[in-house]
This record gives structure tokens, sequence and C-alpha cells, in this order.
């Protein structure tokens, strides 16, 4: 049974990158920009559920932990040409001014420095319970925005970095989502990630029952860090430039908006959720464009915002769970599934 | 030497004194009761003791060591565990769950090893596994051990909290009012529990409880508190005599009438 389902699992994959293999070739670049999105939208969804939706920890600081990453894959890959036009106020520190690493330790760098800051700032936040956590990685985004805006020779400020080479395709996206998938799944099903739900369930049992609150939410709050600073890497190598203003609490809320949709402790509902949001808000795009009503034309812009935050207070207040709450995939239902219906081939034994 | 001593441990909340330098001395593979009205501060006692409160004054010694001040997870792990007066299961998990995460402390493997399943970890995930079982076969829960904990019967409940507690391998068990809302069957299916746990797993017990029926059976000591000052202690005999606790339990004195 358990073999089954590992091959079953590896011929996903292989279909998922005979896919890529076509898309990569035959999508438009709009197409395969969308399904980049997709892709590093579901790292940085499963990333803030783990601390969030399996922890349980209120926090909202995702935006800093990708700018963290974002400039450090950035800084690490830019030619020195290219820093050199950035940095014209004032020049690059050493010794990034004179290093040029690969995509792959660059994004790992990304990952690291993210879960360092997250390592600092959860030394005081993580000691705070629910809402004053929430306040306190809040503050932390936005603070990280401001020293960013401000520290010119190294993040060139509010000017941002430009010519960021575009390492970011559907290889790496969705390469890097599995790997995220894998590992994630790996960690909330073992001893830690039990320790993670009971700590959600009911702090006061779980520390009696000899879990270590502060060192079991910093190491959700570092993992979660260090696929959001990764996820950031991507993003900023997908889109070529980043400034400080890309990551307001806006990028936090839209993350969230996935995680709450798809449902707080399922990695198949963030999955689904990443992905139906990231194309809606493409789709839905012409929302925020003058739109002609013969009578009129109307221009609102800020409507699409307003739909998915409607959207966001309808789930939250009408259905909790989201899509999947915390309901998994598994091929022993999908296979139950088919069994039961007659119509399928083979279905009934 | 006693195995957990207090010493006048004392516990104000604001101007509230909830316990009055409270004394204790729990010998190994005793049982001992605290009884007392409600809000006596017997609950109080418990939480100084676990490490969920600090006391304002006092010292509390587990084999002689002084364990004052504490984290509640540090005091699991040197071997006192505790259940809830309010039952506090880990709800969404399922029953099996529940019992492994008590596990959890003995883990030595990183969350890297875990993460990426090496040997060491998947060697102490099958035997923490394979012991759960065991223990829940034992504790008669062993049918129920994929059902969501939650959806379990009230009585399945307080077992399970008591199995998880027993999980994280105790010298000392604290039950806090295990027997409450329960009915007289229930009950007495729980005291048999209490005294077959007791020599199965070589434990010390001390339980705060309502029901005469239980404590007068089971007890070796029994402590009564009455806003938060230890009015007597003795044998269930001496307690039952006891004019001071009669007074307390029935609100007036028979010579005031
Ligand atoms: N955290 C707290 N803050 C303030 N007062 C408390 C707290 N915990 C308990 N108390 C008070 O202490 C007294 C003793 O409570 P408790 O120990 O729960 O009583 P018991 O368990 O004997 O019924 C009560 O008056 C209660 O209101
Ligand atoms: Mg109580």
């Amino acid at each position: 049974m358990k073999k089954r389902n590992l091959i079953l699992t590896i011929i996903s994959i292989i279909v998922l990158a005979i896919f890529i293999f076509y898309a990569d070739s035959n999508f438009d670049a709009y197409q395969v920009r969308i399904l980049n999105l997709c892709a590093i939208y579901t790292i940085l969804g499963l990333s803030m559920n783990l601390i969030n939706g399996f922890t349980g920890l209120f926090s909202l600081g995702h935006a800093g932990f990708m700018a963290v990453g974002a400039y450090t894959t950035a800084l690490l890959t830019m030619s020195l040409a290219a820093k050199e036009q950035n940095f014209f106020m004032q020049p690059l520190v050493a010794p990034l001014n004179s290093i040029v690493w690969p995509f792959l330790p660059s994004l790992l760098a990304g990952g690291l420095m993210a879960a360092f800051v997250a390592y600092l700032i959860g030394a005081p936040a993580l000691r705070l319970k629910g809402d004053y956590l929430a306040i306190a990685t809040l503050g932390f985004g936005e603070i990280i925005r401001v020293i960013f805006t401000n520290t010119q020779n190294i993040t060139n400020g509010a000017l941002g970095l430009k010519g960021i080479p575009s390492s970011t395709n559907l290889w790496w996206s969705f390469g890097i989502a599995i790997v995220t998938i894998i590992v994630l799944l790996s960690l909330i099903n073992s001893s830690y990630g039990r320790a993670f739900k009971a700590i959600r369930e009911d702090e006061i049992a779980a520390e009696s029952m000899g879990i270590n609150l502060f060192k079991h939410k910093s190491i959700s709050f570092m993992i979660g860090a260090f696929f959001a600073g990764v996820g950031g890497g991507l993003l900023g190598s997908l889109l070529g430039t980043i400034d400080p203003l890309m990551f307001r609490f806006l990028l936090t809320f839209n993350i969230l908006l996935i995680i709450v949709l798809g449902g707080m402790s399922s990695v198949t509902g963030t999955i689904i959720s990443a992905f139906v949001i990231t194309i809606a808000q493409e789709v839905l795009r012409f929302l925020d464009e003058p739109m002609n009503f013969g009578f009129a034309v109307v221009q609102i812009t800020g409507l699409r915002m307003v739909i998915f935050s409607a959207l966001l207070m309808v789930v939250v207040l009408f259905y909790r769970n989201g899509l999947m709450g915390s309901r998994e995939f598994s091929w022993d239902k999908l296979i139950k599934l088919f069994k039961r219906n007659p119509l399928v081939k083979g279905g009934t034994k | 030497m006693s195995l957990l001593k207090a010493d006048q441990i004392t516990m104000q909340f604001g101007g509230l004194t909830a316990v009055n330098n409270f004394n204790l001395e729990l010998n190994k593979n005793e049982i001992v009761a605290l009884i007392g009205p409600n809000g006596a501060g017997k609950t109080t006692a418990f939480n100084m003791i676990t490490g969920v409160y600090n006391p304002t004054k006092g010292k509390i010694y587990f084999e002689g060591k002084d364990i004052t001040g504490l984290r509640p997870d540090q005091i699991t792990s040197l071997g006192i565990a505790r259940t809830f007066q309010n039952i506090r299961l880990f709800k969404e998990l399922s029953v099996l769950e529940n019992v492994l995460i008590a596990n959890h402390l003995n883990v030595k493997s990183n969350v890297f090893e875990a993460i990426f399943k090496l040997p060491r970890y998947m060697k102490e995930e099958k035997s923490m596994i394979s012991k759960s079982i065991e223990l829940l076969d034992k504790v008669g829960l062993g049918d129920l051990k994929y059902e969501k904990s939650s959806s379990l019967p009230y009585g399945k409940q307080r077992r399970l909290e008591i199995a998880r507690a027993l999980a994280t391998n105790p010298k000392i068990l604290l039950l806090d009012e295990p027997a409450a809302g329960m009915n007289p069957k229930e009950t007495e299916d729980l005291t048999s529990f209490i005294k077959e746990i007791k020599e199965q797993f070589d434990l010390t017990i001390f339980m705060i409880e309502h029901h005469m029926q239980v404590v007068m059976g089971i007890s070796n000591v029994i402590y009564v508190l009455d806003y938060g000052i230890t009015i007597a202690q003795g044998s269930p005999y001496d307690i039952q005599n006891n004019q001071k606790v009669i007074e307390a339990y029935l609100g007036v004195s028979e010579n005031d009438a």
C-alpha cells in the first residue's frame, strides 16, 4: 500500500515535469510568469501556514522575511556591472561589491538570513501571546522596510535594486515548491510537527506535557522564515527589480488570504488556494481598469483588493475552515473515491 | 527523604492570598489527597508545584532538589506530570497523537534528523509509537487510538488525559479532580483505575478530589485547605472526625445553632 502511494507520487512528479517541459517552450511569457507566481505563492503560503496554521502563532511579519531573502539573493547574484549602475548614490559595501554567487547558494543564503532575522525577533516576540505577537511581528515587517529604505550602501535605499538576473524559471520555482512541500509535510508529520500542533491546540497542556514552548515556537518560526526568504529570493529574481515598497503589509495580507481560504492546517488547501488566488488576482485585474457600462465609464482603483478582502471576511465569518480545514489529499482517499464510482473502469470489485 | 516537599509556599494574586504557607510532604508510593471547598486554593497549589505559577514565597523540592520557579516543561521532564480540572486534551488530534506528544520530551533527535527521517529519528519514532499503543491498550483505550480525542465520551477523555500524563514517565502524578462530573459507577471505576496505575507504574499520587468516596477509600494522607489555609492534615479517619473540616464543609458549626 505504502509503496503504491510512493509510486503514484513519483509518477505525478514526472507528469508535472513533463508539463513544465511543455509549458517552458509553448506557453507565452505572460502565462509562464503566472505559473511561476503560482509556485512561488505556494512556497510562501506553506511557510506562513507552518507558523500560523500548524503552530498557531499569529504572525504577520512574512513580508519582512521575504524582503530579507529577496535582497540577500539579489545582492549575491547581481553582476558587478549591475551593482555599479544601481549604487550611484553611495557605493555598495564590501564584500558585496566584489562577489557574484550562483543562484542556488544565493537563494539558500537568502533563506538562512531570513531565518537568522526570525531568530533575532523571535527572542522577544515569541514570548508574547496571541494578539501581541501579531502586533509585534507587524511592527517588525514595517521596521525592516524602514531599515532597507535607509541603508543606502547595502540596499540602495528607496531606489531599490534593478537588473537582478532573471534566473527564476518554471524549473526553479516548481522544483523548490515541491521540495518545500516534501520538507514541510515531513516536518508536520514528525514528532516536532506534533509538538507544534499541541502548542496550537493548548499551550498550557503542551507545556505541561514537557514541550518547551519557546524552543518549539522558535523552530517553527525560523523554518517558516527560511522558506519565506527563499520565496522572496525567487520572486525578486522573477520580477528583476525590488524596492522596499514591494514588501508592504499588503504582501503579507495576500499570503494570509491564501492560507485562510485554503484552510489553516492543510498543505493541500494552501497549494490549491495559492494557484486559485494567484490566477484570480490576474484574471480580475480588469476590475482596477476603467470599465465601460455603456452609460458611463467607471474606474474604481483597488476594487480588486476590495473583492478579495470581502471574500476573506465571508470565509472568516461563515466558513471558518476554508476550503480544506485540516484535511489533506491522500492517494488512498482518491482511490476510494474512484472505487465507489461504478462508472469508472475497474471501479467495482 | 520525601519525594516532593513544599516548604511554606504562598501564592498571592494582587490582594488575594489564594494559598497561604502551604506545607506538603509526599513519600514514595503514597496516595495523598488535597480537599477543600471551591476556591480554597487547591488548583493554585497544583499550579505552583507544576511551575504554572511561580510562588510568591516558599520553596518546592523534588528529590531534594530545589525546583521552585522552573518552567512547567522542565518540571515535567524531571518526573512530575499532571491532569487538569477542566480536561485539556489536544482536541483536534487523535487519541494516539495525544499520547505521542507526551513522548516528545524524550526525543533526542533534532529537527533536521526528524525532517530528513535519519536512522536515529526513525528508531525513536518507531519505539514511541509502539510504546504509546502499548500504553493505550493497558488503560483500555486501544480500540479508540485513531479517534479524534474530543469525540470520546467524558469518562474516556478523563482516562486519556491520565494516560497522556503517564506517557511522560512520571514519578509523581498530580490529578486535579479526576472524578469531577462522573456518576457513581464511573467514579468507582476511576478509583480502581488509580490504584491499578499506581502499582503498574510505580507512582506516587497527589490528587485533588471532591468525592469523599474516592478520597477516603484510597488515600494514605489527606490535606484540607480552606481559604488558602491548611486547616487539617492526617489519615482519612482523622479527617472525617475533625471538627474544623466538618465546619468548613458544612459552612456552619454545630455549636452555632
Ligand atoms: N490566575 C489567577 N488570578 C487571580 N486569582 C486567581 C487565579 N487563579 C486562582 N485565583 C483565585 O484563587 C482562589 C483559589 O482558586 P483555586 O486554586 O482555583 O481554587 P480550588 O481549585 O480550590 O477550587 C480563588 O479565589 C480564585 O478566584
Ligand atoms: Mg480547582
